[in-house]
């Protein structure tokens, strides 16, 4: 590792020492990331990209996702539908393109949701110990105890077929992560002299967790949430290939997946493909960019998360 | 050592009994009412109130929800897992029909994940950032960002495309003794896609516990002595390192319960999982419900099973 011991130390102290105006030291920050790791770079771009189509997803998509046209059934990549059509008639890239919008909607929701959580839930837990701690501790290992995507679809199934219902699962089986990465590093912070300092003020607990203790928990939560973001993803498709998604006839990308399984014995192969490339694409972007923004935020967490 | 199998038992009893608590919170309590999953929103309204009484009397969703919990333990406890809202036959003779072959897959995908994984950690960790270090890297990154039933997917359109092949699959699933073959076809699909993602994770897991361990003293003194170089990571640096993966094989299995059910639907094998993707469809809470617990305490039961295998490989671990 070539960080110097400042960077390496949070997110604080460089970016307080850098002075200058707010865009021009975003614009530095980009650089020193894309320096350190260029690949990380790349794919963070390639993030931005996706970012980008979800939001302008109307704009772009050449036809509307949920028109079908029956001239056109199930036809392979022409001129006209660039990666062909689905069984009654829909344009797969628009479905692809808007699809984007509702994988990214889900799982940034899902991750921020589930990791703020388990955020404030670490936080408690580490800084109050005691016995609230030894029961939060077994019953984020009751939760562990099941794998993320049964978990998700039990909740799934149980709270009904819906965006939200989607998004609380998923947010559910992310709780345990950020509630144990938090827990450890408050257990940290907690012998520090600052933490020290704040008591014997006589500030109250509440006021040492939230004004003291949280700030400093914010690099552990960026990177938390970026590389749980291409996991959310996968659950999201996976649940929605399994049907208990987003309820159809919304263009999710797991739905068009268990689409082409029902469309017969064989399915069009264009219709398997460019949703699954767009997943993939899609994840591994996440998950570099994440494994980016881990090394420069703390790269003592590489392999913790 | 003894003491220790024993601590670890009754530490997992308390796990699986909290998980039966989650399960039962999940299904029950939640603000789904059992009969609008059953029936559908819309069916729900077709119920008239008497109706929807019987229907609770019978399933036995009308007692208060601590008899309820108590009444499921019980049917735990005797070996009833429950009976389909939707077939005749009982949850726990289809978990003997349809289990074996999502065990074997899973059995199938640890060997392979394995067998690619650890030689792909060798040559990375014995020549770090060269050419073979950094593909590993990619091509692990990529496994880990492919999802798998999609993949499975692609095989047997790949399969059938070019080859005309498509793997057998009976419902009655085929015997290791009398149909070896049958069965190999069978299992391989889901066991190779399940087992590139394990391979990703384990790769990585291995290549950094071995470059950790390549710079212990008695590794050293083992290149000192002159032994030969493939004999001190064979010997001497291997079985140490490989402590930490196989703790992490045991958390990937949960990766491997989770992840056959999309696969094995994605290659319309018959298995456990498929069973999971139907209950799941279906909304049949009862079935889902004792699946999704069996799932639970199986994946506790064999990290117990890996812990111990540890402690017994590892006397630091049996002495804590």
């Amino acid at each position: 590792m070539t960080a110097s011991p400042e960077s390496a130390s949070g997110v604080e102290p460089t970016a307080a020492g850098s002075g200058g105006s707010m865009p021009h030291r975003t614009w530095r920050g980009l650089r020193h990331f894309a320096r350190r790791s260029p690949l990380s770079a790349f794919w963070g771009g390639v993030a931005v990209v996706i970012v980008a189509m979800a939001v302008a997803a109307p704009a772009i998509a050449p036809f509307d996702p949920l028109k079908s046209d029956f001239r056109r059934m199930q036809k392979p990549p022409d001129e006209i539908n660039w990666f062909g059509s689905d069984q009654i008639g829909r344009d797969t890239l628009s479905r692809v393109i808007h699809g984007s919008r509702t994988s990214l909607t889900v799982a940034m929701s899902a991750v921020l949701l589930g990791t703020t959580l388990g955020c404030f839930w670490g936080l408690a837990s580490g800084y109050l110990g005691g016995r609230f701690d030894i029961i939060s501790q077994r019953l984020i290992e009751f939760v562990q105890a099941f794998p993320d995507l049964i978990l998700a679809m039990a909740i799934a199934m149980a709270l009904g077929s819906g965006t939200v219902t989607v998004i609380i699962a998923i947010a559910i089986t992310r709780i345990p992560f950020g509630g144990r990465v938090i827990r450890s590093v408050v257990l940290s912070l907690k012998e520090m002299p600052f933490v020290e300092a704040a008591r014997s003020v006589g500030a109250s607990r509440t006021r040492i967790m939230l004004r003291h203790i949280l700030p400093q928990c914010i690099a552990p939560f960026l990177i938390l949430a970026t590389t749980h973001l291409g996991v959310a993803i996968i659950i999201e498709a996976s649940l929605g290939f399994l049907g208990v998604g987003i309820p159809p006839p919304a263009p999710t990308w797991g739905n068009m997946l268990a689409d082409a399984l029902n469309a017969g014995i064989v399915p069009p192969w264009w219709l398997v493909l460019f949703p699954g490339v767009a997943i993939t694409i899609t994840v591994l972007a996440f998950n570099l960019l994440g494994d980016g923004i881990r090394d420069m935020l703390d790269p003592r967490l590489r392999g913790s998360l | 050592m003894y003491s220790y199998i024993v601590r670890r038992f009754a530490l997992g009893a308390i796990t699986v009994l909290g998980v039966s608590v989650i399960v039962f919170l999940i299904m029950r309590v939640m603000p789904g009412d059992p009969l609008t999953a059953i029936f559908g929103p819309e069916g729900m309204t077709k119920l008239t109130e008497a109706q929807r009484l019987s229907y609770m009397k019978e399933l036995g969703l009308a007692d208060p929800l601590p008899v309820q919990y108590l009444n499921w333990l019980g049917d735990i406890a005797r070996g009833e897992l429950g009976r389909s809202f939707f077939r005749a036959e009982s949850v726990g003779e289809m978990v003997l029909r349809r289990g074996p072959l999502t065990a074997q897959i899973a059995i199938l995908s640890v060997i392979l994940s394995w067998i690619l994984g650890i030689p792909v950690a060798i040559v990375s960790a014995l020549r770090p950032n060269t050419i073979a270090d950094n593909t590993a890297r990619i091509t692990s990154i990529t496994c880990l960002a492919v999802p798998g039933f999609w993949l499975g997917m692609l095989i047997v359109l790949g399969l059938l495309f070019w080859f005309g092949y498509r793997a057998p699959q009976t419902a009655a699933g085929a015997s290791i003794f009398e149909e070896p073959w049958t069965l190999f076809q069978m299992i391989i699909g889901p066991a190779v896609v399940l087992a590139l993602g394990q391979a990703a994770y384990i790769a990585r897991m291995a290549r950094s516990s071995l470059l950790e361990v390549i710079r212990e003293d008695y590794v050293r003194t083992a290149r000192a002595k002159g032994l030969n170089a493939r004999l001190v990571v064979r010997i001497h640096a291997l079985p140490n390192a490989l402590l930490p993966v196989i703790t992490l094989s045991g958390i990937l299995l949960g990766f491997v319960l989770a992840g056959s059910i999309p696969v094995e639907r994605a290659f319309g094998t018959p298995g456990l999982g498929y069973a999971m993707y139907t209950a799941v469809n279906e909304r049949d809470i009862f079935v889902m419900q004792n699946l999704v617990f069996l799932y639970a305490v199986v994946f506790v039961m064999l990290n117990i099973l890996v812990d111990i295998i540890i402690a017994w490989l590892d006397p630091r671990i049996r002495y804590q």
